[in-house]
């Protein structure tokens, strides 16, 4: 059932919508298959990149994949947790550490899935920010990956997405932008840190790649 | 009846509609073997061309045996395209992004007249209507900050991609002409056949003769041997295509020799407009990101160009 609505919401209709209407464009998807589990490692600057990255999902995948989200922001009520499990498929946590014992563990979660055999997409950077604008990894991609060394992590690089659907906007703007996946790797690093920063950077570098992209946001008085 | 098919495919269409798919056949068949023969030419540019005017010709087809309005479609679609294209190069504003809508909702409008055939509004919604609308919600947003920019690239953006391109539907809403079968079909297919066959054979004369340079700072593939060689072969072969148009010898030379030339025109102005933009050396090496404007450049100006003649020559300004 879960599957067969998230092909039909990503497979046709994102497919349409995403691609079709709004020109976001992918490349290297082919990177996706090469191992049946991944960790996703993503820059985060609008709702469409989880969009459009389970968009770019092959099909057998597409229900392994997990998207993490915030719970303070998308569990905020149940109908809202609900719908984002359904239609996103995603994994709730907390943006913090537990404060006191009993709380849920975010790295948990995240373990749990990642030892049930299933993939997650990660965005490190906690929030979306400014459009084009990275901010600083958070260490719980580091803790993951550290844990879990068996795992490769593939970095996704996403352009332009900020301009068609920027944070604190409800209009929904057609523009080109794109999507780059890089080639899947297992991280080198020993510490949380080492990692953190390895993958910072394996996204980052993916920049290169993108087509020139005016930032619209230059002239804009904060 | 959705599938059938009509008398005039029988007439002078059928007759254009199996010279195209000729000419492209020979043009995908030549490229790939001169591509093979002499593998340093680059043709990549020949060969992306060739393929957009395959799709383009399918959809013509399509439209000719199925119903016009898919052609209405696909062309608001073309217009949808180059419009989403040039936004995201453009240096605009987060602020601008309600006038940006407002852009995007003017292509329907545009066509819907285009379709209806209301000539005065088809030809005042955008220079008119929109020209006043799009300042006016960029001012509704309140920040003044490079508004000057805005509200010029937005509404030459419309120009451009909007009015110039819907010229090109509004040839099927023109009323019949006494003595002319072909029709708006006709005049279309003539057009997008002439602009083609003006693109490529201002390339091969240039590739074979260039030598002197026209405008070595914009684009510096442009040859005089290229540009004049090629109006003139464009000239020639739409004197012969001339009972697609209701037009008379001297009248389809002359037509076609013009269009030829605003073909260039239209060609080094989206040039220069990428190069401003920093995206010409980029553009082609990349695979995957010429966009949809690198392949209908010089269409955006042979269309209104060639719909004015039209209407000068063959309806008298009686429409």
């Amino acid at each position: 059932m879960k599957r067969f609505i998230l092909f039909l919401l990503y497979r046709i209709f994102g497919q349409f919508v995403v691609k079709g209407l709004l020109g976001i464009s992918f490349r290297n998807t082919q990177h996706l298959s090469r191992y049946p589990q991944f960790v996703l490692v993503g820059n985060h600057n609008s709702h469409l990149d989880s969009v459009s990255i389970l968009t770019a999902l092959p099909l057998n995948i597409i229900e392994k994949v997990h998207p993490v989200a915030a719970s303070d922001y998308f569990g905020n009520s149940r109908r809202r947790a609900f719908w984002t499990r359904l239609l996103v498929n995603a994994i709730l946590i907390p943006r913090q550490r537990p404060q006191t014992p009993g709380d849920p563990d975010p790295i948990k979660l995240m373990e749990d899935a990642l030892e049930n055999g299933e993939s997650i997409l990660l965005f490190p950077e906690g929030s979306r920010g400014k459009p084009e604008v990275i901010q600083p990894f958070r260490k719980g991609i580091g803790y993951l990956l550290r844990e879990h060394p068996e795992i490769p992590y593939i970095p996704v690089y996403m352009k332009g997405l900020g301009r068609c659907l920027p944070k604190g906007k409800n209009l929904l703007l057609p523009l080109k932008g794109e999507v780059i996946f890089g080639e899947p790797r297992f991280c080198q690093g020993n510490t949380v840190d080492q990692i953190v920063k390895e993958v910072e950077f394996s996204v980052k570098f993916l920049d290169d790649l993108a087509a020139p992209m005016p930032n619209w946001d230059r002239l804009e008085i904060a | 009846m959705l599938l059938s098919l009509p008398s005039f495919m029988k007439s002078e269409s059928a007759t254009l509609l199996m010279i195209m798919y000729g000419v492209l056949v020979f043009a995908t068949v030549l490229f790939y073997v001169w591509g093979r023969v002499a593998p340093a030419a680059n043709l990549t540019e020949l060969k992306l061309r060739t393929r957009s005017w395959w799709v383009m010709a399918v959809i013509f087809s399509a439209a000719t045996v199925i119903h016009p309005i898919v052609t209405f479609v696909s062309i608001g679609f073309l217009s949808f395209a180059v419009m989403r294209e040039l936004f995201s190069l453009m240096n605009l504003r987060m602020a601008d992004r309600k006038a940006v809508l407002f852009a995007y909702l003017a292509i329907p409008v545009q066509y819907f007249f285009a379709y209806m055939g209301w000539y005065i509004s088809f030809l005042v919604f955008i220079p008119v209507c929109m020209y006043v609308c799009i300042p006016a919600v960029l001012v509704a947003e309140g920040e003044t900050k490079g508004i000057i920019q805005s509200m010029t690239q937005l509404t030459a953006v419309l120009m451009l991609s909007v009015f110039c391109f819907s010229h090109l539907a509004y040839l099927l809403s023109l009323p019949e002409l006494p003595g002319f079968s072909a029709g708006g079909r006709g005049l279309l297919l003539f057009l997008v056949f002439i602009t083609e066959i003006n693109d490529v054979m201002q390339f091969v004369w240039g590739k074979t003769l260039g030598k002197r340079k026209i405008m070595p700072g914009v684009s510096p593939n442009k040859t005089w041997e290229g540009f004049v060689g090629g109006v003139i072969s464009t000239a020639f072969l739409g004197y012969f295509l001339r009972f697609l148009t209701p037009f008379e010898g001297w009248q389809a030379w002359l037509v076609s020799l013009i269009v030829g030339i605003a073909g260039f025109c239209g060609d080094v102005i989206i040039s220069a407009i990428k190069r401003d933009l920093g995206l010409k050396d980029t553009g082609s090496t990349i695979p995957g990101h010429g966009g949809v404007l690198d392949r209908v450049d010089s269409l955006g100006v042979t269309s209104p160009v060639f719909f004015y003649l039209v209407y000068f020559l063959a309806y008298q300004f009686n429409v």
